[in-house]
């Protein structure tokens, strides 16, 4: 039986190609609509629209309120949709808002729960707007470590942070690329100093706010006052977070995975690259799965396993090698590597 | 079958059949999903054991000393915190696991695997050794065979007060961090383990704080020796200054409440305790031991029937933490789990060259904070009426008073410590004045126990003190020496220069105190300090060098993390003539506090061609006696002195000899392993110099008249010279 770790990605991963993805492969209609049902009930637009729209619109789709509902409904059903008689899923872990649907889908939150928190922390991220987020790499196109440039530019980061009025913060170490936030000050110093590259970098994410920094200590606030600590239980996976601590079935402290959750994570780094670093060390599996919404995480997956080394890979040809021969990672959103692990 | 498979088959059917060994009920403060953590723990250290004994058979793996038996550490770990610096015995990796589980980001499993498989990318050792060990965990490696880490717990314990009080630099503990060390039943009954904890009792006792748990993992035996019925108990549980503690360490409910309340105390009454965990000992001592040659079949199955982990299965049950069925599926997946990633681990790269495997001998540098040195303010104060007397040249023993009242205005971080050292300033009064200077708490008066000097300072410097312990007298350093050789010289090398003890010893020694003390005060043996890898062994000749040797030691033990020794000449302490009575010859001015002597570097009297005298510290003195006698007789000598006695300064040596016709080599110490070996060898092999050497006889130094017989003299060493330079 095939060990997979499942990778639940964030903000930014539902596009206009996902348009019509809950429709095409959320496997619980039910599900679905006490997704909507609470949607409805807070007056804001359904998965259901938001997802059968005919065109794809940034300013709709991609608002925080939106876009953590639909990326959460995306993932868990995604999810759902494991061949599980072929597959143990060994560890579950999640990039950036993908630790609200890695939490339903280790059975640290009800699916219903789960969506109440995803949607809640997007709705308040979204209605705070505060600062934003940048992405950056720190590896060149043959993904080889390169830790100098990376101690580079945190040096930048650090000397922006020290100057007046800005800020400037490491948001998420993702695999080969650093993903930064702070206010526009901070942000546009960091734009105007470094070289651009690929004709992409610096890159501004849209609708996104300066997550997992001091910036977002009101949203997690807000985040505890709302959302009640009970909604959390010990998961029945193991589940690894933004700091690569695990959280064992039977094992967790409920209220403490309720306090990282609405607090820690909220406003402190998260690592990635460390959460798959540990996957891969502590749970040595045969496959990660990175679920939908979306294609961009398996790029950070690959970046990270090649930062730890494993499986000897040290760039993206070891990579592309191994996946030839025996593929470590599927992407449930592009369909030859989804019917792979999909439940027939 | 061997004894790891029949527990195991033995875990798996009794746990299917539900057939348990008898215990109390859960019981105390632990909760249900902390006892599940230390739970997963004792199943992974179970699946590591079994796990490095298919990989050592496989020719993977090198290393089988197992934890079985002893998974209720974990429960300890659980009841510290991972702040709390600990110092731990070869059978705890249940405790560095569960530890690893209280901070984020570890790869525990991952670590250990790489450990057994002797992988360059074990993250503590880098494949040297297999040490249980983490710097992000706050636990310095030891191998702990002989329980040698337990007086360097005494240190660092002690260290925790004084750094509340005066903060280091490179303060590594918190100021309510507590110091746990364990050890088995068997190492517990060793000198230097007694001694550690008589040095804890001795400081408690006299309401010194030491927040020091001792937790002795009693198996009942050690490797084949039985250790007798309740001796633990019997002897430690009234002991003064010591609280004693004991648990069932097959029991993790009975286990964590004892570990609580004894944390809880040391932590704050700020006094040791004594934790006294009954467990047992499964599969033998390690791979390769057969516990049925020397045990009876029975009596290991009746241990083996007390398997910790089928009681822990029991005990979760009645908890109502787990299910015996959930508590199997853990233990089978951790197993699979453990082979999948071993699969991994043997992949990983090995040492392999010379100067991979000595590459952390020495330390990396450590930026230090730059000083300008104390103000002329504070100088005076601390000083006081000896300011005037700089002026004037001054003998040896005061200079080095000077020089440490300097590096002590300097460095808050430098400590003394040793026998006599505060009060009565040293027995040749070298640290005089100091303790008034400095107060006690920086100039420690201890107790008459070597290996407790020097286990206070490693221990002081795991927090990030400069200590710098006196060795009486160098005879006195051979019942300690290992705390310099197996502690403090090794520990960079087990854990890739992650955590380092630097430190200045000072040793009074050598040879030629007139008529007085005989061997035990006169020893002339440097042997056992020259080949300690890593080791600086520095020793000055006369006042001025000896000053400005000391502070180039103080540096190098502070920004570039050496251990040091600092050998004082103890019969040029007084020494005020070089050639007759009142010349004042060998009383020096004191050098000001910016000047050094570079490590490495040589010292040179003369630019005489005909002979190079080769020497050191006593042997300086009496070679300038004879250069000069040697002068009238025609021989243009030069007097070369080493300094450095480890590493030898070899470029330096055979640079100071350019020029010379001849080599002739004094050596204060014995023929036979003494520093003349090595001159003479380096002479050989790097020069076409003819060279001869003057050595002390294989003999030990005699009290009374003939004090100086077995060593060589000012007259010795003219003939000697004579007869090189002239062919006798």
């Amino acid at each position: 039986m095939t060990k997979a770790v499942v990778v639940c990605p964030g903000r930014g991963t539902y596009n206009k190609t996902e348009l019509g993805y809950l429709e095409r492969h959320f496997p619980d209609a039910a599900l679905l609509e006490a997704f909507d049902a609470h949607r409805r009930a807070a007056g804001q637009p359904l998965l259901s629209e938001l997802d059968g729209a005919r065109r794809f619109s940034v300013a709709e789709h991609t608002r925080g309120d939106n876009a953590s509902a639909l990326i959460f409904a995306s993932t868990l059903g995604d999810f759902l949709s494991i061949d599980r008689a072929g597959i143990d899923i060994v560890a579950v872990t999640g990039n950036s808002m993908g630790w609200y649907s890695a939490l339903a889908c280790a059975g640290a939150l009800q699916p219903q729960d789960g969506f109440r928190v995803a949607n809640t922390m997007g709705t308040l991220m979204q209605r705070s707007l505060v600062g934003g987020q940048l992405i950056y790499p720190f590896v060149g196109d043959d993904w080889r470590a390169q830790p100098d440039r990376r101690s580079e530019l945190l040096a930048i980061v650090d000397d922006i942070a020290g100057r007046g009025g800005h800020e400037l913060y490491l948001s998420i170490d993702l695999g080969g690329m650093l993903v930064l936030a702070g206010n526009e000050s901070g942000l546009a110093a960091f734009e105007n100093r470094v070289e651009p590259l690929q004709q992409r970098f610096p890159m501004r994410l849209a609708n996104h706010a300066a997550f997992h920094t001091p910036l977002m200590t009101p949203v997690a606030e807000e985040g505890r006052r709302i959302l009640p600590a009970d909604l959390f239980r010990g998961p029945d996976l193991p589940l690894i977070d933004g700091r690569g601590a695990i959280w064992w079935p039977g094992a967790t402290d409920a209220e403490a995975l309720c306090a990282y959750t609405l607090g820690t994570q909220v406003v402190e780094t998260y690592d990635f690259t460390k959460a798959i670093t540990v996957a891969a060390r502590e749970f040595a599996p045969d496959l990660f799965i990175v679920t939908g919404p979306g294609t961009t995480l398996g790029g950070a997956v690959a970046q990270s396993l090649i930062l730890a080394e494993w499986r000897a890979m040290t760039g993206k040809e070891d990579f592309k090698a191994q996946q030839d021969r025996h593929p470590v990672l599927a992407s449930m959103g592009m369909p030859d590597q989804r019917s792979a692990v999909e439940r027939r | 079958m061997d004894r790891a498979a029949i527990v195991h088959e033995n875990f798996l059917r009794r746990v299917a059949e539900g057939d348990f060994p008898k215990g109390r009920a859960p019981g105390g403060p632990l909760s249900p999903s902390e006892a599940v953590s230390i739970y997963r723990s004792g199943c992974l250290t179970r699946a590591l054991d079994r796990t490095s004994r298919a990989m050592q058979a496989a020719g993977q793996g090198f290393y089988t000393i197992g934890s079985s038996g002893h998974e209720g550490m974990a429960a300890i770990a659980a009841a510290l915190r991972p702040t709390d610096m600990a110092f731990l015995h070869y059978r705890d990796a249940a405790f560095q696991i569960q530890r690893a589980a209280q901070v984020p980001g570890q790869s525990i499993a991952w670590d250990m695997l790489l450990s057994f498989a002797c992988s360059s990318d074990d993250p503590i050792s880098g494949g040297r050794h297999k040490v249980l060990g983490s710097k992000a965990l706050n636990i310095p490696p030891q191998t702990s065979t002989i329980a040698s880490h337990l007086p360097k717990a005494v240190g660092a314990a002690y260290s925790v007060g004084l750094a509340k009080r005066h903060p280091p630099e490179h303060k590594a503990l918190p100021d309510d961090a507590i110091v746990m060390c364990s050890f088995g039943d068997a190492s517990a009954n060793h000198s230097t383990a007694q001694g550690a904890f008589n040095a804890a009792q001795w400081t408690a006792y006299q309401s010194v704080p030491m927040p020091l748990l001792f937790v002795c993992e009693d198996n009942g035996i050690g490797i084949s020796t039985k250790t007798p019925d309740g001796w633990i108990a019997a002897t430690f549980a009234n002991r003064p200054g010591l609280r004693y503690f004991d648990c069932d360490g097959l029991d993790i409910y009975d286990t964590y409440r004892a570990s609580k309340e004894a944390a809880d105390f040391v932590r704050r009454r700020r006094k040791p305790a004594f934790l006294h965990v009954r467990t047992i000992r499964l599969y033998g001592h390690a791979g390769a031991d057969m516990p049925t040659s020397y045990m009876a079949r029975e009596e290991i199955e009746k241990e083996e029937a007390n398997d910790p982990l089928l009681h822990s299965v029991r005990l979760l049950s009645e908890a109502g933490a787990l299910t015996p069925g959930e508590a199997l599926a853990i233990y089978r997946e951790t197993e699979q789990r453990v082979d999948r990633i071993a699969a991994q681990a043997v992949t990983r790269p090995r040492l392999k060259t010379a100067a991979e495997v000595m590459a952390h001998l020495v330390p990396p540098p450590r930026p230090s904070r730059a000083t300008n040195g104390p103000t002329a303010e504070a100088r005076a104060q601390a000083f006081g009426s000896d300011l005037k007397a700089i002026a004037s040249p001054q003998i040896m023993s005061r200079l080095i008073n000077w020089a440490l009242t300097d590096l002590m205005l300097a460095h808050g971080e430098v400590v003394l410590m040793g026998e006599d050292v505060g009060r009565k300033g040293g027995v040749y009064g070298v640290t005089q004045k100091l303790v008034t200077r400095f107060g006690r708490s920086r100039v420690i008066d201890t107790l008459l126990d070597e290996q407790a000097i020097l286990g206070l300072g490693i221990g002081m410097a795991h927090n990030g003190f400069l200590p710098m312990p006196e060795i009486q007298f160098l005879a006195y350093l051979h019942n300690a020496e290992d705390q310099l050789r197996g502690e403090a010289a090794t520990l960079p090398f087990f854990s890739k220069g992650q955590f380092t003890n630097p430190m200045v010893v000072r040793i009074a020694g050598l040879g030629y105190q007139k008529g007085f003390g005989g061997h035990f005060h006169n020893d002339n043996s440097v042997a056992v300090l020259r080949d300690i890898p890593g080791l600086i062994l520095a020793c000055p000749s006369n006042g001025a060098d000896a000053a400005k040797m000391l502070r180039e030691c103080v540096r190098l033990a502070r920004e570039e993390q050496r251990l040091v020794v600092f050998l004082e000449p103890i019969a040029l302490y007084p020494m005020r003539d070089l050639h007759e009575v009142g010349d004042g010859g060998w009383m020096m001015h004191y050098p000001d506090p910016s000047e050094r002597i570079p490590f490495g570097q040589v010292g040179r009297h003369g630019e005489g061609r005909d002979l190079a005298i080769l020497t050191f510290a006593n042997g300086t003195y009496l070679s300038r006696q004879a250069q000069k006698r040697l002068a009238e007789d025609g021989i243009d000598a030069r007097v070369i002195d080493l300094r450095w006695l480890s590493p030898l300064p070899e470029e330096a040596i055979v640079e100071a000899l350019d020029g010379c016709r001849n080599v002739l080599v004094v050596d204060e110490t014995r023929r036979t392993g003494g520093v003349a070996e090595a001159l003479m060898a380096l002479l050989t092999e790097r020069t076409g110099v003819p060279h001869a050497r003057l050595t002390a006889e294989d003999s030990f130094i005699a009290t009374g008249p003939a004090y100086g017989a077995t060593m060589p003299s000012a007259d010795d060493i003219v003939v000697a010279a004579r007869e090189l330079v002239r062919g006798g």
